[in-house]
């Protein structure tokens, strides 16, 4: 891919280039990072999962379009329904867990502990 | 096909106690395990004891051809021996846990079965790897004997047993390994398992090759024994296991050790063996005249054997590392003997056990005013095993010491022959003698003799102070009677050791005879040497640099 | 002119085999199968007296097998009888490369002379014990002891007539069982137990040296088997008469060979366990403890005579340990009041003078000694086990007096007299003819201190009148009192009420009894007569070890045959040199006071069995001395001290390190994987972010050692 494909991409996607769509994926996942790390409360924590997987899923589709590759989209489109098939299944232990314990708190649940 | 069939029908009957109803199953175990006896007995009568030094009834099945691993079966006279040993303890086990066993009846039998077949194994094996499944596999059914129907402390037992061996074998293994890496480099990249070609492959190896791997053949045999430091899970895993499995333990399960020396240390590491042998043989004097005072303050009769066993054992090695006919076939003689005089004191023990549920000489006193039977077997098996003259005991004990006072008794007449040991190795381990007699007739005396002293009896636990019931006499006869045979002429089975002891111990002697006084300093300045230089008298040095 | 001087360098021992007799193999099978017939009767309940019958048979076979062989044996040469093979293995074809224990048995004259009186005494107790072990037949111990006395039998003749040593050790240990089992055949009573035990155990000390000495000599001649070993000591001795030395092996053989000789023996210092012996019913003290098997000592050393005659530090030490055991045990001897047990130390101090024979190279003597004591120790011994038979089980010599003033016990006190004139050595009788050619020859040989010797025996003669004639004179004369013993022969089987309170009645000796105490009165007496036959070689029994192995003796450098003629003719052979002539003399003199003295001391004014006024003061007098000779030196509490207690010490230490430091460090091995894991363990804690903060870390970790390294 030549220098000139590139900026004709570029100018077809109206100025806003590949740096951009992996700029802000990196920041959804960052956020997500920082959010899962930082927040104690269950639900949080999974919306940050979530967080990340779309920034993930951001860069998938951007690296697709970037390439002229379908590959990415498909990928994508796997890991939404797979993703939404997650949650449902995090989102009832999610509210299991609380019923056992009365609390979203993360850190209640340490019974692994060596 | 003979021997394979020896293995099959231990297996098979295993699977038939399995499928048939609990009730059967000492029945069907005691059939079955009279049957392979019988085909021992057979086997041993088509033997030609003419020629005991070559493996007979050789049979060979391809395993995993690509890497060279066969079934390979054959036996000489020491593991015919050896094998007919297993297989007569094999239906006096099985009769003699009748009572004994009550729960769990199928579980037990079929691992009893089983435990004979990797016994079996072990002895007919002609290839290494066989013989290290059967060695290795020996673990899992008495592990589950020990942990199923042992007594309180039984699951320590069994784990300590298992662990403790099964490190040592990976050791074994580890050695075994490196010796068939060294035959198939010596072939040309060809692997071969087979312990003929090994032995032909192992005199590839230099003498710094050959003490590693005696290092690791002896982590595994030791243990196995066992030999001084190594044997503390021995006394533990006795104490514990049922009454079968004590007497296989120290009938059988022990010899495998001494069998593993005897097979491939002697002739795979000739010159560690010479270099090594006095080592060997103080770790082994250490054993006998330590464990002997030890048992001096047992209060557990069962403790007090499996202690004597290490102390008896301990002479066998003795006799194997002296390098010479009378040490080597005295050895031998001595894993039989053991077998069958510790074995039937097990059986005795265990008798008493199953009347009294104590097996403290604190509690138990004077049985022989009860149970004059029990006495005289007792009494008649701890002279088999103080090694009374006229008994088994003697001769393999006798002869162990006078093959290490012969060994390399150099210039001190025509008797002498050439080896590692001497005179003063024969004379300490002969202090054993009075140890065993102080001992055994301590325990005799407590027991046995001395005034009658009975458990309290316990509702849960009724006392049954009858003497030996029939089963039992049966039991404890055909060892008595061979007790005797062995003791009085054992002449037969000499002349069959004669050929496959010369053959083990021959590469070594030789190292000794041409090499004994240089092979220290060659080491050092050389130590990429090969064993055939050394072997080559005068040769080694004029091509060493 | 003593042993010494008979330098024969023939070597047709091992030469003259006569032709094969197999039928002497029945000297010892029969006993063999006695032993076994009695162990059947003992399994099917037999509760007659068909075991002591079947054994006083089966035994009188024996000794008429045994008899008829040496009748037809014709005085010199060997006989070999091969049996089986026993332990045989080869590893070449050179001399010494293979091991050949047959059962085989060779027999000389020296070999007759020891299966005559085993045999012969053996049948005679045996008859004896079937009316002394009457009371045990219900319990079938009767049949179990039958069984072990043949069985003892057995072992001895295998000892006596093997034609290799292992088959002698056979012997040697199968004797040790027996004595074994017999002392503690009444199984009930700790005593019983523990004094089988430290019999089998100070045995198996001697047996160690024995086995050693075994070794060494297979090392050293290549065989074990007598005609091989005599054969090559002939041809030492040829080297030694040549001027030749003797190589350190063959020097250090006897040493080993005597070790054993020492516990069979009881000898210092492992005379321990014979008086605690008397334990056994007293028959088998009779036959094992006083007449055959501790003489197995002096028969292995006679056997091997021509080996120690080689080394003369080991003749030394034989002598030595001999003279000072006779001395040792005679001062015990005075000091007991148990008669059992006086008579225990005798037989030790009797065996000390045979192996003082031995040193003092006198086989002859000491051969006669052992077979003239046979007799009369089994004599008083019988004696010892009517009155005990009789009283309950009474020893006590203090309540006991006046026996032989008591109908039915005229014989019991003739064989005690007589046996007691005997042991004391009493001019005329057979112990004085035997013990006067072990003084003389004391004063003839040379060696370390052996004139010394010879003094310190006649003392200990002196002694041995007296203690005798202490028990002899307090319980067969005196006032007629007695008391019954505690029970009956010491077995807790049965009860004996009659054995209690004051309706008791002694039971005097039955035919049995009576007539085995008459034989061996005679047995006794006629032990002299051999003495007069064959005055060459100092008698019959002179005349049979003359014609054994034990005749062919040299001695390097202590006396050759010349030194001892030219010595003779320098001193003149006055009545003082030659104390082969004053022996008689001087011995009759100490054996007369040592009677006398004991007269004085317990028959004057004696009232009561209790007290003698003379000895009592006496006694007195001799504090602390007498005390401590009546607890034996204190030898067994010092051995306890300074052996078994330290022994059993280490044993516990050893136990304690077994279980806390060797298994410890396995368990510690054991452990090391555990305790890494425990060292891990903190960083799994559970908690969600942590795990994930590890993960984040761990992969900008991968990260940046990708992006470093590529």
């Amino acid at each position: 891919m030549t220098m000139h494909t590139v900026l004709a991409q570029a100018e077809l996607m109206g100025g806003v280039t590949l740096f951009h769509y992996l700029f802000v994926s990196a920041t959804l996942f960052a956020l997500g990072v920082v959010g899962f790390l930082s927040r104690r409360n269950l639900i949080i924590m999974f919306l940050c999962t979530e967080l990340m997987f779309q920034g993930a899923g951001l860069a998938l589709i951007a690296f697709g379009r970037y390439w002229m590759n379908p590959s990415g989209e498909v990928f994508v489109i796997f890991v939404l329904t797979v993703a939404a098939a997650e949650a449902a299944l995090a989102l009832a232990l999610v509210a299991y867990l609380y019923r056992r314990k009365n609390t979203l708190d993360a850190e209640s649940w340490a019974e692994l502990a060596g | 096909m003979t021997l394979f069939t020896l293995m099959l029908i231990p297996l098979a009957a295993a699977l038939v106690v399995g499928l048939s109803p609990a009730r059967q199953a000492k029945w069907i175990a005691l059939a079955w395990t009279t049957l392979a006896l019988a085909a021992a007995v057979f086997a041993a009568f088509r033997f030609d004891w003419a020629n005991a030094g070559t493996f007979q009834f050789e049979a060979s099945a391809p395993l995993l051809p690509s890497i060279g691993v066969n079934l390979a079966v054959g036996v000489d006279s020491v593991a015919l021996m050896l094998l007919l040993l297993t297989t007569l303890l094999g239906p006096l086990c099985a009769l003699g846990s009748f009572t004994a066993v009550t729960e769990r009846v199928k579980t037990y039998y079929a691992w009893l079965l089983i435990l004979q077949a990797a016994m079996t194994g072990v002895f007919v094996a002609r290839d290494l790897i066989l013989f290290y499944l059967s060695f290795e596999f020996t673990l899992v059914p008495m592990f589950v004997l020990i942990s199923l129907y042992g007594s309180s402390n039984r699951r320590y037992a069994a784990i300590k047993f298992f662990l403790f061996t099964f490190t040592g074998s990976v050791l074994a293994l580890a050695g075994l390994v490196y010796v068939a890496a060294v035959t198939a480099e010596g072939r040309g990249g060809e692997w071969t398992f087979l312990i003929e070609d090994l032995e032909a492959g192992a005199r590839g190896m230099s003498a710094r090759e050959q003490a590693w791997v005696l290092a690791a053949l002896l982590a595994g045999f030791a243990v196995k024994v066992p030999l001084f430091p190594v044997h503390t899970w021995l006394p533990l895993a006795h104490t514990e296991a049922p009454t079968a499995g004590s007497v296989i333990l120290a009938g059988v399960l022990l010899k495998l050790g001494t069998y593993g020396i005897f097979r491939f240390v002697l002739p795979f590491v000739p010159v560690a063996v010479v270099e090594y042998a006095p080592v060997i043989a103080v770790i082994s004097i250490i054993g006998i005249l330590y464990a002997g005072l030890i048992c001096w303050v047992q209060t557990d009769v069962k403790k007090l054997v499996a202690y004597s066993s290490v102390s008896h054992l301990g002479f066998c090695v003795l006799g194997l590392v002296a390098l010479n006919m009378v040490g080597g076939a005295g050895s031998v003689m001595y894993m039989i003997n053991h077998g069958l005089s510790t074995g039937a004191l097990f059986f005795c023990i265990g008798m008493i056990y199953e009347r009294y549920h104590t097996r403290s000489m604190k509690e138990l006193g004077g049985l022989a005013r009860r149970m004059p039977v029990w006495a005289f077997f007792m009494v008649f098996f701890t002279m088999a095993s103080v090694g009374l003259p006229g008994l088994n005991g003697f001769v393999g004990e006798f002869m162990t010491l006078l093959g290490a006072f012969q060994s390399g008794a150099y210039g001190m007449g025509p008797g002498s022959t050439i080896g590692p040991l001497g005179p003063w190795f024969a004379a300490v381990a002969a202090t054993g003698m009075i140890v065993a007699a102080m001992y055994l007739l301590y325990m005799v005396g407590s027991v046995v003799f001395g005034p009658l002293k009975e458990p309290v009896h316990h509702h849960d636990h009724p006392v049954l102070p009858r003497d030996l019931s029939a089963r039992e006499t049966l039991v404890l006869t055909p060892l008595a009677v061979l007790c005797v045979v062995l003791g009085v002429y054992p002449t037969p089975a000499l002349r069959a050791l004669e050929a496959p002891v010369a053959q083990t111990i021959a590469a070594a002697v030789e190292v000794a005879d041409y090499a004994r006084p240089v092979v220290t300093t060659l080491r050092d300045t050389n130590p990429d040497l090969r064993v055939a230089q050394v072997r080559r008298p005068g040769a080694s040095e004029d091509e060493s640099p | 002119m003593g042993e010494i001087a008979n330098i024969t360098l023939a070597a047709d021992t091992a030469a003259g085999a006569a032709a094969p007799t197999p039928w002497l193999l029945l000297i010892p099978l029969l006993p063999l199968l006695s032993a076994v017939l009695c162990g059947v009767y003992r399994a099917l309940g037999i509760t007659t007296k068909l075991p002591g019958y079947t054994t006083v048979l089966l035994l009188a076979v024996s000794f008429v097998v045994t008899l008829s062989g040496y009748l037809s044996f014709g005085g010199h040469g060997v006989q070999i009888v091969h049996a089986f093979e026993w332990i045989n293995i080869s590893w070449g074809d050179g001399p010494g490369q293979s091991f050949t224990a047959n059962f085989s048995l060779y027999i000389d004259s020296l070999t007759w002379l020891w299966m005559l009186f085993v045999t012969g005494l053996a049948t005679l107790i045996a008859l004896y014990s079937t009316e002394y072990m009457a009371d045990d037949q219900k319990t079938g111990a009767y049949a179990r002891y039958f069984s072990f006395f043949s069985l003892f039998v057995f072992a001895m003749s295998c000892l006596v007539m093997a034609d290799n040593l292992l088959l002698l050790y056979l012997g040697w240990e199968g004797v040790g069982l027996c004595s074994y089992l017999l002392i503690g055949y009444h199984y009930g009573k700790d005593s019983a137990v523990a004094a089988a035990k430290k019999a089998f155990i100070v045995n198996r000390i001697g047996d160690l040296g024995l086995a050693l000495g075994i070794m060494l000599a297979f090392v050293h001649f290549g065989s074990i088997e007598y005609r091989e070993i005599f054969a090559r000591i002939a041809e030492i001795q040829t080297t030694v008469a040549a001027g030749g030395s003797v190589a350190w092996q063959i020097e250090a053989i006897p040493l080993l060979l005597m070790v054993g000789a020492f516990g069979k023996s009881a000898q210092l210092p492992l005379y321990v366990w014979l008086p605690d012996a008397m334990e056994g019913p007293t028959p088998v003290s009779a036959l094992i403890h006083a007449a055959t098997m501790v003489t197995a000592g002096v028969y292995l050393i006679a056997r091997f005579l021509p080996i120690f005659a080689l080394n003369p530090t080991a003749l030394a030490i034989v002598a030595w340990v001999g003279g000072l055991t006779a001395l040792l045990a005679a001062t015990i001897g005075m000091a007991q009041y148990d008669i059992k047990r006086v008579m225990a130390y005798s037989t030790v101090s009797q065996l000390g003078y045979m192996f003082l024979g031995l040193g003092v190279l006198t086989a002859a003597g000491s051969a006669y000694h052992v077979f003239t004591h046979a007799f009369f120790k089994a004599t008083l011994f019988l004696s010892c086990g009517a009155v005990m038979h009789g009283f309950a089980g009474q020893l006590d010599l203090r309540r006991l007096s006046g026996l032989g003033k008591i109908p039915g016990w005229r014989v019991t006190t003739i064989a005690m007299l007589v046996g007691c004139l005997c042991l004391a050595g009493f001019p005329g009788t057979s112990g004085f003819f035997s013990k006067d050619m072990i003084l003389a020859e004391a004063f003839v040989t040379a060696g370390p201190g052996y004139r010394f010797l010879g003094w310190m025996a006649i003392l200990t003669a002196g002694m041995t009148a007296y203690y005798s004639f202490r028990v002899f004179f307090r319980v067969f004369l005196g006032p007629v009192e007695y008391h019954a013993g505690e029970d009956h022969h010491g077995d807790d089987d049965h009860e004996h009420d009659d054995g209690h309170g004051h309706g008791f009645h002694p039971h005097a000796p039955g035919w049995a009894i009576n007539t085995v105490l008459l034989a061996l009165i005679v047995g006794s007496l006629a032990a002299a007569a051999p003495y007069f036959i064959d005055k060459e070689h100092h008698g019959w029994v002179g005349g049979l070890v003359h014609g054994s192995t034990a005749g062919h003796i040299v001695t390097p450098g202590v006396h050759t045959d010349a030194e001892h003629a030219a010595e003779a003719a320098e001193h003149g052979a006055g009545f003082f040199d030659d104390p082969h002539k004053w022996m008689y003399f001087a011995s009759s003199a100490v054996g007369i006071v040592g009677i006398l003295l004991a007269w004085v001391i317990h028959m004057t004014r004696r009232t009561s069995a209790a007290s003698a006024p003379i000895a009592d003061a006496l006694k007195a007098r001799l504090t602390p001395w007498s005390t401590l000779a009546e607890k034996k030196w204190l030898v067994d509490e010092l051995y306890d001290a300074l052996l078994r207690r330290p022994l059993k010490l280490l044993s516990h230490i050893f136990y304690l390190l077994d279980q806390f430091l060797v298994d410890g460090v396995i368990d510690g091995l054991g452990a090391l994987p555990r305790l890494i894991g425990r060292s891990l363990r903190p960083s799994q804690n559970g908690v969600l972010q942590s795990y994930a903060v590890g993960m984040g870390g761990g992969l900008a970790f991968v990260l940046i050692v990708v992006w470093v390294l590529s």
